[in-house]
């Protein structure tokens, strides 16, 4: 398994930016998640590691090794696409076998390495069909034992769970993550599904208009976004924008339009001071209806409630904004009526506002 | 001559051109796929239309005007107020339907045009009904109209003009003669005559076109409008007819540019009857002046008019290529998505439906039914109606200079089939998986040959090679076999590039780049994973290829002539029609079209059911 380095690597179509400056670090054994809106450009960057799109200027390592010039067909990577691009002229043994007999490798060894590829997903004793007798999820199963059984030096996943249902998606996410663990494979994985992102990945990467905004874990990633973007983009939240005015015990006192809103910095990289205009993260599910002291607090009144089974999320209308909160489905409280809420002030996030957009 | 210093000039702009394309791919397989096409073109088609072009402009060692202007001064040419022809006239119990003669450029135009107008209408009333009603026997005139569309080159105006004959014709016979409905006995030949044929010949391509366009219109689109309270005509008239609006004009262009350059009809007349107004077009002109320079020189006045002639029909593809994109006939050829909306018809309106479907199919398949006449029996010297059944004329193809002539053509269309698909998949897989300029280029230069008439590329193929190629085995003086072979190709590349094209289009980039992402090399996936998905296109496109090798006309009449020994079959029907050869008669050329009608109905039936392809004959 290898480390995949993206050094500097840009690539423009006409007048959009697919990728800007784009550095990557990617570890051994990692799962690697690219996570970005679409046409965000993190498809054309997975293409470029596999060697399929050419990039206008960067560099691109396996290890210690520059495979940068190297036609894709040299890279040894493995590559789910998106929509499976499996053969239709070929069975299911011959679209798993093909990369084996390219490499030019026994009959024998052919035959047991796919029957261990399909094994491995649960694909045994399909192996004459044809990918038009299979179903979605199979051909998804397909499409990774072809990947797989070259034995790539990295697996490289484009959206391949968005072709599938909802129920069978959230199976094929426990199994993808199972199997790369086993096998140890560094994998790089790109989708607009943060839901996939945040449970699958060790590292996740957020990518739009062709730039990376943040990297690191899921929880990095939830709990300390370094912009706004990454903010609204994973979970919701709702955006106060205000000045400070305090600072106490390590919390800031943030004056947004008449209220005072006491939280905390998202990083201490980040220099603020009494007078810097700042903009404050508030997490839905952090809001709470019993208020206890040194909370935040909102009296306003209930614009809408939507119903969602599990919980509630409520819009509550304080002065001139509008804040989203999640409540237990047990919620019983009317439009229109008034509302006190509360949200503890380690959970307000703040970020300079320069850095939010 | 100034094309010496020229043409090593164009191919080091050339290599330079391909070195920097080299350097950004580095793939061989890319380069062959680019450098193999655009060789192909630049000898069979950029070349020799440029030595036209320095014949054309050169006058007294100097570039010059001249050529164009003593044609277009010349009431030869160009000639407004017309002394002779016949229109309308009647002499005795005669009315004669000739046109008037307003020069041969004009004449053409007009014929051209009168071919268009009158194509337009009848194919799109045609594909209107067969699109959109539905009624019994309505597969049945689905068949029937591909009738028209059988090869009878020569032959068909020959035909005509026999059964328009004032006194012996078949049509005078029973609409003047037995029902009395003609007022006068109707001697249609000439410039009306080539029009009529024509418009025989070429409304099943308007038809055909037009109908491609209806079935993919999305039902939804007319239902929103039905929804909305539009119906019957206006409702024919604001959605249905814009949305088939570029089939339409596909189909007429392309009528207009094959009425242009038309060779059959005209010789058919002047075989038939010499006719003197059937000589007057500008395909006929230049044809006569080919055949007076065989040995000698090509004048540069026929080099200029071959470049008007060019030069309308060049117009005619841009106006296609503006209007109708590749795109468009790639989703043509795929088709039937969705359940097209048919109407079920009753009454009056069944019944006037048949009455034109059938005698559309009768009148539009005399041509193809004269000819079976003219080799099944003594029809040719019988007088009005055929009186003995007769296997002479087919025993008459065993004759060593007929079967000669079959094998020519079997073994030129042969080997240009395998030209044309090569040339084909590459130019086609380059347009479909590059951009850039090159691709671009290959898109307009494998669908361009559709507009360069056929006896021009025979007069620039001759100028061409016997001035740069004289003594090597491309000189069509010492044999003309393979010129004709590329010729062939070059002219019916379009329909190789399209089909397999369309089968491109169906193939996702992704299977390749998934073979390429697991070792496969450009060069391998292309062989393992795209050939064997395009298969069944390629071997329809091959076999339509093949059939319009087999019944080319404008080269093979003019390079064929130039060696006998080398002629194909049609220079051999047009020998016979023509009258300028001794053995035979015209039934031997009906008999030899029967034949090439049988390799077209044996084609189209193996592309539709056994390959399962849509076969569109004509069309963008």
């Amino acid at each position: 398994m290898v480390r995949v380095k993206l050094d500097g690597v840009n690539k423009r179509f006409g007048n959009v930016v697919a990728a800007e400056n784009v550095c990557l670090n990617i570890l051994e054994s990692e799962f690697f998640t690219i996570l970005g809106p679409s046409g965000c450009g993190k498809t054309t960057l997975l293409r470029i590691i596999a060697g399929l799109e050419k990039m206008d200027s960067g560099r691109i390592f396996f290890d210690d090794v520059d495979v940068t010039n190297l036609p894709p067909y040299l890279r040894h990577t493995g590559m789910v696409f998106q929509n499976y691009a499996l053969w239709p002229h070929m069975t299911v043994f011959d679209n798993v076998a093909f990369g084996l007999k390219i490499r030019k490798i026994s009959k024998d060894e052919i035959n047991r390495r796919v029957k261990e590829a399909l094994e491995l997903v649960k694909l045994s004793g399909l192996e004459n069909r044809y990918p038009h007798q299979l179903s979605g999820g199979q051909q998804q199963r397909v499409a990774l034992a072809r990947a797989l059984v070259i034995e790539p030096r990295v697996l490289l996943l484009d959206e391949p769970l968005s072709n599938l249902d909802a129920k069978l998606r959230i199976e094929m996410r426990s199994e993808l993550k199972s199997l790369q663990k086993r096998l140890k494979i560094t994998t790089i994985y790109v989708t607009h599904d943060q839901d996939e992102a945040l449970t699958l990945s060790d590292r996740i990467a957020i990518m739009n208009s062709g730039r990376i905004l943040q990297i690191g874990s899921p929880i990095e990633i939830y709990n300390k976004p370094r912009n706004l973007y990454v903010a609204s983009f994973i979970g919701k939240c709702t955006l106060l924008n205000g000045e400070v005015k305090d600072v106490e015990d390590g919390y800031l006192a943030v004056k947004c339009d008449d209220m005072m809103l006491w939280g905390v910095p998202v990083s201490d990289e980040f220099t603020i001071k009494i007078g810097s205009k700042v903009a404050c993260i508030l997490r839905p599910e952090h809001f709470k209806i019993h208020v206890s002291e040194k909370d935040n607090v909102f009296v306003g009144y209930i614009k809408h409630i939507s119903f969602l089974g599990s919980h509630n999320e409520v819009r509550v209308k304080v002065n001139g904004n509008e804040i989203l909160a999640i409540f237990d489905s047990d919620f019983n409280i009317d439009v229109n009526k008034p509302i006190k809420i509360a949200i503890p002030r380690d959970r307000v996030m703040i970020l300079p506002y320069d850095n939010a957009f | 001559m100034k094309l010496t210093y020229i043409l090593p000039l164009f191919i080091i702009f050339c290599v330079i051109w391909m070195w920097k394309i080299w350097r950004r791919h580095i793939d061989l397989f890319i380069i062959g796929l680019y450098l193999i096409p655009l060789v192909f073109f630049t000898f069979l088609f950029i070349l020799p239309l440029s030595s036209l072009f320095l014949a054309a402009f050169f006058y007294g060692g100097k570039i010059s005007m001249y050529w164009f202007t003593s044609i277009f001064t010349d009431t030869f040419f160009i000639n407004f107020q017309p002394r002779t022809g016949y229109m309308f006239n009647v002499y005795g119990d005669t009315m004669y339907i000739w046109g008037l003669d307003y020069g041969v450029i004009l004449n053409t135009i007009i014929v051209a045009l009168m071919t268009t107008l009158f194509s337009s209408i009848l194919g799109l009333v045609t594909a209107f009904i067969l699109a959109r009603y539905d009624f019994p026997g309505k597969n049945l005139f689905r068949i029937l109209l591909y009738v028209p569309m059988l090869a009878t080159p020569f032959v068909n105006a020959y035909v005509l003009g026999k059964l328009f004959h004032p006194t012996s014709g078949l049509i005078n016979f029973i609409f003047y003669d037995l029902l009395h409905l003609f007022p006068y006995r109707i001697d249609l030949n000439g410039l009306v005559g080539i029009s009529l044929a024509q418009i025989l010949s070429y409304f099943p391509i308007v038809y055909l076109n037009v109908q491609a366009s209806l079935i993919n219109i999305d039902p939804s689109l007319e239902e929103q409008a039905e929804n909305l309270g539009a119906k019957g005509f206006s409702l024919f008239r604001r959605i249905t007819f814009p949305l088939a609006l570029p089939g339409l004009t596909a189909g007429m262009i392309i009528t207009f540019i094959f009425s242009m350059e038309d060779l059959s009809a005209p010789i058919g007349f002047i075989g038939y009857s010499g006719n003197p107004l059937a000589k007057k077009v500008m395909s006929y002109y230049i044809f006569q002046s080919f055949s007076e320079a065989m040995r000698g020189v090509i004048t540069p006045e026929t080099a200029a008019l071959s470049l008007i002639l060019l030069s309308f029909s060049i117009f005619g593809f841009i106006m296609i290529k503006r209007y109708v994109s590749l795109k468009t006939y790639a989703s043509i050829s795929r088709g039937g998505r969705w359940n097209p909306r048919v109407k079920r018809i009753y009454g009056l309106r069944l019944f006037v439906v048949y009455v034109f479907l059938i005698s559309i199919a009768i009148f539009a398949s005399l041509p193809q039914i004269g000819t079976i006449l003219l080799a099944i029996t003594d029809w040719i010297i019988s007088g009005i109606l055929p009186k003995n059944i007769t296997l002479e004329y087919f025993y008459s193809l065993l004759h060593p200079s007929v079967s000669r002539s079959i094998s020519n053509s079997l073994v030129y269309s042969f080997i240009a089939v395998l030209i044309a698909v090569f040339i084909g998949s590459s130019s086609s897989y380059s347009v479909a998986r590059f951009k850039g300029i090159i691709p671009s280029i290959l898109d307009i230069l494998s669908t361009i040959p559709v507009a360069i008439p056929g006896i021009v590329l025979a007069v620039g193929y001759f100028m061409f090679f016997t001035t740069f190629f004289r003594w090597t085995f491309l000189d069509p003086l010492l044999d003309p076999a393979p010129l004709l072979i590329l010729a062939y190709s070059f002219r019916r590349l379009p329909f190789a590039a399209r089909s397999i094209f369309a089968g491109l289009q169906q193939v996702h980039v992704a299977l390749e780049e998934a073979a390429m992402n697991l070792g496969a090399s450009r060069f391998k996936s292309f062989f393992k994973i795209v050939l064997p998905l395009i298969l069944m296109h390629l071997f329809s496109g091959a076999i339509l290829t093949f059939v319009y090798c087999m019944s080319e006309s404008s080269t093979s009449v003019t390079l064929g002539a130039l060696r006998w020994d080398r002629g194909p079959i049609t220079f051999y029907i047009n020998q016979v029609v023509y009258g300028s050869i001794l053995v035979g008669s015209a039934s031997v050329g009906a008999s030899l079209c029967v034949l090439l009608m049988s390799i077209q109905i044996l084609a189209i039936t193996i592309s539709n059911y056994i390959l399962k392809q849509r076969v569109a004959i004509y069309g963008f």
